[in-house]
């Protein structure tokens, strides 16, 4: 470990007990998660609790949150290389790799979800540019390519690299691209954050969900919780690790952003609700909230995990000077923002499809209202993307050199 | 951070002229590369998307031309609720029995007089599901049938939540099950569908298509006639093309008052229904 010849030396963390045993721990939930996937390849979906009139459930609402929660990537990106706040630059390289932990664990998650693993490809052979969903795979895919191509230059400084100086020279290159890579993924980011909202907000015959406010209140919520994400982790490993990682100014600064992003969305929710209560409440719509809050804990989980959890809770401990300074305060507002998003993902699938279609002309028939728990099978699977997740996070923070960066 | 990086905000780029005609030709590079990489020959699932349409059933004879518009009428006001329509469904497109394509629900009036709905697909002209799946796995034929393509679904189920109907079943497992209509209501005339894809009601496309190929007429002779309606015992369902105004189904649009499910939604269901006389 001593003969390094890079001027930027990898951040260094001995493999003492306490990582392996973190390591034992990640292998764990990754074994469940692997046994858990090849039973469904095996038995197929009719072992989860999914079913026909509630066919997204679980999965789809990791799957949303990981996008989501990966949004940090595309928003520091654009603050730094487009606004030219150059001071956050020290968070750009961690802010990418949880980015890309988390539109990785999108991708396995769906490989899951779908019924058809064979046929993953499909998409982007057979184009149906009507479809949102196939919009958003394609902008996933770009993107992924994008984050790949934003942290080239990171995994060319890392030693295995001596080898190979043409394609740390390559790496450079790709580096002098990052303004514009900053550009295209802002594009990119803002066209699929805002078309997973559509995926819901296009569909007429539910009531729920049939709305244009859903784009702006996914892609808000995203730039607001997402880069309180990436802070998170960075206090969190200067925890474990005992070194600085990034400065603590420049998380300051992150998570005042997140807390004013996050009141932002939080207006944009009361309004949808106030437009939704006085100007949309068509007898419908009526009729599924009044469904929604008899049968399911629909006012708690909104009132306490969206908005309080997910909103003014993590707004306090950014914003209030007395918390804002404490890395503790950071990492629970990352956190309880963390599980708003989860929670209000899960409330627009699960609920939406909890409402039962109407389509009858008579008066007396009424489809039964959907119902729905994951099933264990479906956790583990749940359980194989969080431990993959963390061990991309790990392993990039073990082995790349994430923060003693200073730019040319 | 020190004090000078503090003082520069503004971020450098550093690009030469060399870099930017790198640039460029990467970019129009990329750009003639990503329809040769995806849909083009270049692709590396050019070989799987060729054994892919080669496992495609041909649309037969005429039949995807524009003079047809398939459509059906049901009588409300005669049907009794018998299921028969269901059970030949069941049978002819080996359905799982507990999930069929064709449903037949019992209902009220306003008035609280009983009637029985039945809805196969509806076959919508802007139909949702058509709009949503990403990989046109289900498609509109040009004489307005709706159809699926096992081949190339994905199991996404973006269809089956779009579609208002809920005219649409997944296959969460492989199929063992015994079909209980078989063989007393109609034998099996297309295979069972495959698990992880998505199905759904398909006026009997294979008698359509069979049928035209022969000469026959659908909705005259049974032959090319959806099992549903040959097997009503009292003619409550009505089959035929909407596009010619002497067919019986327009004549019945034309002699009665008709309504469609939903049409609110805009979605042009090519099924119209005759209300019950008292009215709905």
């Amino acid at each position: 470990m001593t003969t390094s010849t890079l001027p930027r030396k990898p951040f260094q963390l001995p493999f003492s007990p306490i990582f392996l045993v973190w390591l034992g721990f990640l292998a764990v939930l990754i074994l469940i998660g692997v046994y858990s996937a090849i039973t469904v390849f095996i038995k197929g979906l009719v072992i989860t609790n999914l079913t026909d009139s509630v066919p997204w459930g679980l999965w789809i609402t990791v799957d949303l949150s990981s996008i989501a929660l990966g949004a940090g990537a595309f928003t520091l990106s654009a603050i730094v290389y487009i606004f030219g706040i150059k001071r956050l630059q020290p968070i750009i390289r961690l802010a990418v790799l949880v980015g890309f932990a988390g539109y990785t664990s999108a991708m396995l998650m769906l490989l899951v979800d779908i019924g058809r693993p064979d046929r993953f490809w499909h998409p982007w052979v057979f184009w149906n540019v009507h479809s949102v969903l196939w919009e958003v795979t394609m902008c996933i895919t770009v993107y992924l390519m994008i984050l790949v191509t934003e942290f080239a230059p990171v995994i060319v400084e890392t030693k295995l690299f001596d080898r190979w100086p043409a394609l740390r020279k390559f790496g450079h290159f790709l580096h002098k691209l990052t303004p514009f890579l900053a550009v295209l993924g802002l594009l990119i980011s803002l066209l699929h954050q805002s078309s997973l909202g559509a995926t819901y907000g296009v569909l007429k015959s539910r009531p729920f969900w049939f709305k244009p406010s859903m784009p702006i209140m996914f892609v808000l919520s995203a730039i607001a919780a997402g880069p309180s994400v990436t802070v998170a982790v960075a206090y969190v490993v200067e925890w474990i690790t005992g070194k600085r990682t990034v400065p603590h100014d420049v998380l300051q600064l992150v998570a005042r952003f997140s807390g004013v992003g996050l009141l932002a969305y939080g207006y944009i929710k009361f309004w949808d609700m106030a437009a939704v209560t006085y100007y949309g409440r068509t007898p419908g719509v009526s009729s599924a909230f009044a469904l929604l809050q008899q049968q399911t804990p629909f006012s708690f989980s909104f009132w306490v995990g969206e908005v309080l959890l997910g909103i003014l809770v993590p707004a306090i401990l950014f914003l209030v000077p007395r918390f804002s300074r404490n890395p503790a305060a950071a990492v629970l507002g990352g956190l309880s923002a963390m599980i708003g998003i989860l929670i209000h993902r899960w409330n627009v699938t699960v609920g939406g499809l909890f409402v039962p279609l109407a389509y009858s002309p008579g008066t007396a028939f009424q489809l039964p209202a959907g119902s729905y728990f994951p099933a264990p099978v479906e956790w583990g699977v749940a359980i194989l993307v969080i431990g993959y997740a963390l061990t991309v996070l790990t392993l990039g923070v073990r082995f790349l050199p994430l923060f003693e960066h200073t730019e040319h | 951070m020190t004090k000078k990086a503090n003082k520069k905000r503004k971020v450098v780029v550093d690009l030469t002229r060399g870099d930017f005609i790198k640039l460029g030709i990467a970019a129009i590079g990329s750009v003639v590369a990503a329809p040769l990489l995806t849909t083009g020959p270049l692709s590396p699932f050019g070989q799987l998307k060729q054994q892919q349409l080669e496992g495609e059933t041909t649309g037969g004879h005429g039949a995807q031309t524009g003079d047809y518009h398939w459509g059906m009428v049901i009588s409300l006001d005669q049907c009794i609720g018998c299921e028969y329509c269901m059970r030949a469904c069941t049978a002819t497109n080996d359905v799982r029995a507990e999930d069929p394509w064709n449903v037949v629900i019992k209902e009220t009036t306003t008035a609280g007089q009983t009637f029985y709905l039945s809805r196969p697909c509806l076959h919508c002209q802007n139909a949702p599901c058509v709009e949503v799946c990403p990989v046109k796995a289900t498609y509109h034929r040009e004489d307005g049938l709706v159809v699926m393509d096992y081949d190339r679904c994905i199991g996404c189920r973006y269809c089956q939540v779009a579609c208002p109907y809920d005219a649409r079943q997944f296959n969460w497992e492989d199929r063992t099950d015994e079909n209980p209509y078989v063989p007393a209501w109609g034998d099996p005339e297309v295979e069972r569908r495959p698990r992880g894809v998505i199905e759904k009601c398909t006026f009997c496309v294979q008698r359509i298509d069979a049928g035209l190929a022969k000469g026959l007429t659908p909705g005259v002779d049974r032959e090319a006639t959806p099992a549903c309606v040959n097997i009503c015992p009292v003619g409550a369902r009505t089959f035929g093309n909407l596009k010619d105004p002497n067919s019986n189904v327009s004549q019945l649009i034309e002699s009665n008052p008709t309504l469609r499910l939903r049409e609110d939604l805009g979605t042009e269901a090519s099924v119209y229904y005759i209300p019950p006389k008292e009215g709905l």
